[in-house]
């Protein structure tokens, strides 16, 4: 669940929440991007410091830390298949450099997640929403995206409740086999559907009873504007992430 | 039966839910928990099925400290039902929706059909028997949660909120429901800020605020001190708020009841009728 707890916003007032949402995306885009490009240990150790250093500014590192965490799982799961596919393919020569690349993929798989929760961290579900309108999304796409962002902690709580519901009625939900483990399951998510659709009604009726569409050009209270800050990081990203490039085409 | 032994729990997020609480709470008492949003009774509530354990101190149900049973073993002796209970239901009768919680606690079929029967007649439910839960009334969600706890007769039945979206004649149902398990000999536990249901039910009342508890007594006593209450953000009854402003004319203060303040509205017009006619 702490994966979740890491793409909640969560109100700040530091320079990295000021930041234009749009020049937040592109930086965690060209962290995407050189996650992609390099496999080079030193420079994906180099990334997290970055991102730790970025995380540190906006007074989020707690919540940071605990998508990585919340992404160990995940990772542990690429490593183990990355290993089984190289060993079986016979990929690579040494069980060294097996374990080494699996790592390295299982790891790029964290950065690229951790990178993505600073963003969500600091950026409120309406910046979001004007971001996409920004790129001329139509409004009912964006407005279904901020409303998945923001009713999965609502999702997450309710899962808990309805779990504590059923173990007081005597079901365990740690014992027993896999199988057995998977019909437990059907307590838990029948009553999670039943409320999520219930939910899924009200706010569309709460949703006509506000006009939701009834004009067809959509003004906004607030409009994203570039400030000279946002341009400054944006140049500072691109610099870096043009030297990355360069290094990797010419140097490396 | 239960006792709370300075019992403090802080919420992994860090929020500090019970500050050194310390309670007992005896075999069939009748105990209403009372307290604003946020006091920390839910959180009292899910300490004594085990659903929650303590971050220090230690919670005893039947003499037995809580943490070293699983909640499907505590769950035997406490029941809880929680505010919400659709929370619960996933079958598609009303029937297998109780009979599910027996079978998972081990009781033999022919004793899950009697239960069933029983528990379903004794919340008037039984003409819903072959209904889907989700198409019953909020009153008969709520019913049929409370029929799923105590179809296994737990000897605690505690219940959050239980008032809580309920019409007046639902809450009336549900408050001769609680006064006939309670007369029956179990220990009663409900959370609720609805004074007036309370009032009406005349529990012992423990109040809380912020994780603690500030004052544990009759409802008589605490339901009467409106300083006291509304330090917790509740507000005296009615019946109790109109009896305060007359005892100035000698009516009796300590008032929470409609029938009570009947009772003594009458017997004071009597001693000044008979004043007056010596």
């Amino acid at each position: 669940m702490s994966i979740l707890e890491g793409l909640k916003f969560y109100a700040g007032d530091t320079a990295i929440h000021k930041l234009d949402p749009r020049v937040k995306f592109l930086v965690s885009m060209l962290m995407l991007l050189m996650v992609v490009m390099y496999t080079e240990a030193w420079i994906l150790v180099t990334l997290m410091v970055v991102q730790a250093a970025m995380a540190y500014a906006a007074k989020v590192v707690r919540r940071w830390l605990k998508t990585i965490k919340g992404s160990i799982p995940l990772a542990v799961l690429v490593f183990g298949l990355n290993a089984i596919f190289f060993i079986t393919t016979g990929t690579h020569a040494t069980l060294q450099e097996v374990l080494y690349h699996s790592a390295t993929l299982a790891y790029r798989l964290v950065l690229f997640l951790s990178s993505f929760s600073i963003f969500f961290l600091t950026t409120t579900p309406e910046e979001i929403g004007l971001t996409l309108t920004s790129w001329r999304i139509p409004y009912p796409y964006t407005f279904a995206f901020i409303s998945a962002i923001r009713f999965t902690p609502i999702i997450a709580q309710e899962l808990r409740d309805i779990m504590d519901a059923q173990r007081s009625r005597g079901i365990e939900l740690d014992k027993g086999g896999p199988l057995q483990r998977a019909k437990k399951l059907v307590p838990i998510l029948v009553p999670l559907l039943a409320n999520a659709l219930r939910r899924a009604y009200e706010l569309a009726e709460a949703m006509e009873v506000k006009c939701f569409g009834a004009t067809k050009n959509r003004t906004s209270l607030r409009e994203l504007k570039m400030r000279s800050r946002d341009y400054a990081a944006l140049l500072v990203s691109l610099t870096l992430f043009s030297l990355a490039m360069y290094s990797r085409l010419f140097l490396l | 039966m239960i006792k709370f032994d300075s019992v403090t729990y802080v919420y992994p997020t860090g929020a500090r839910a019970l500050s050194d609480v310390s309670v007992e709470v005896g075999k069939g008492e009748l105990v209403a928990l009372m307290g604003e949003n946020g006091a920390g009774k839910t959180t009292f509530i899910k300490h004594l099925n085990g659903l929650l354990k303590p971050t220090s101190g230690r919670v005893y149900v039947d003499g037995k400290d809580t943490r070293t049973l699983s909640v499907a073993q505590l769950s035997r002796i406490v029941g809880v039902v929680f505010q919400n209970a659709e929370d619960m239901f996933f079958l598609p009768t009303v029937e297998e929706e109780v009979a599910f919680s027996l079978r998972n606690l081990g009781f033999s079929e022919d004793v899950v059909q009697k239960r069933i029967d029983w528990a379903l007649k004794f919340m008037e439910l039984e003409v819903y028997k072959k209904r889907s839960p989700f198409l019953l009334s909020g009153g008969e969600k709520k019913r049929l949660a409370l029929a799923i706890i105590l179809a296994w007769n737990p000897q605690v039945i505690a219940m959050d909120e239980p008032t809580v979206g309920q019409d007046s004649m639902q809450k009336e149902k549900l408050k001769e429901m609680i006064k006939q398990l309670s007369l029956q000999g179990r220990t009663v536990i409900i959370s609720t800020h609805d004074v007036e249901f309370v009032a009406e039910l005349r529990p012992r009342v423990i109040l809380m605020s912020r994780g603690k508890i500030v004052a544990d007594g009759d409802a008589d006593t605490i339901l009467t001190d409106g300083e006291l209450l509304r330090s917790c953000s509740i507000l005296m009854p009615q019946v109790a708020a109109t009896m305060s402003r007359l005892t100035d004319l000698g009516f009796n203060a300590k008032v929470i009841s409609v029938e009570e303040a009947v009772r003594s509205i009458v017997k004071r017009l009597m001693e000044i009728e008979h004043t007056r006619r010596a």
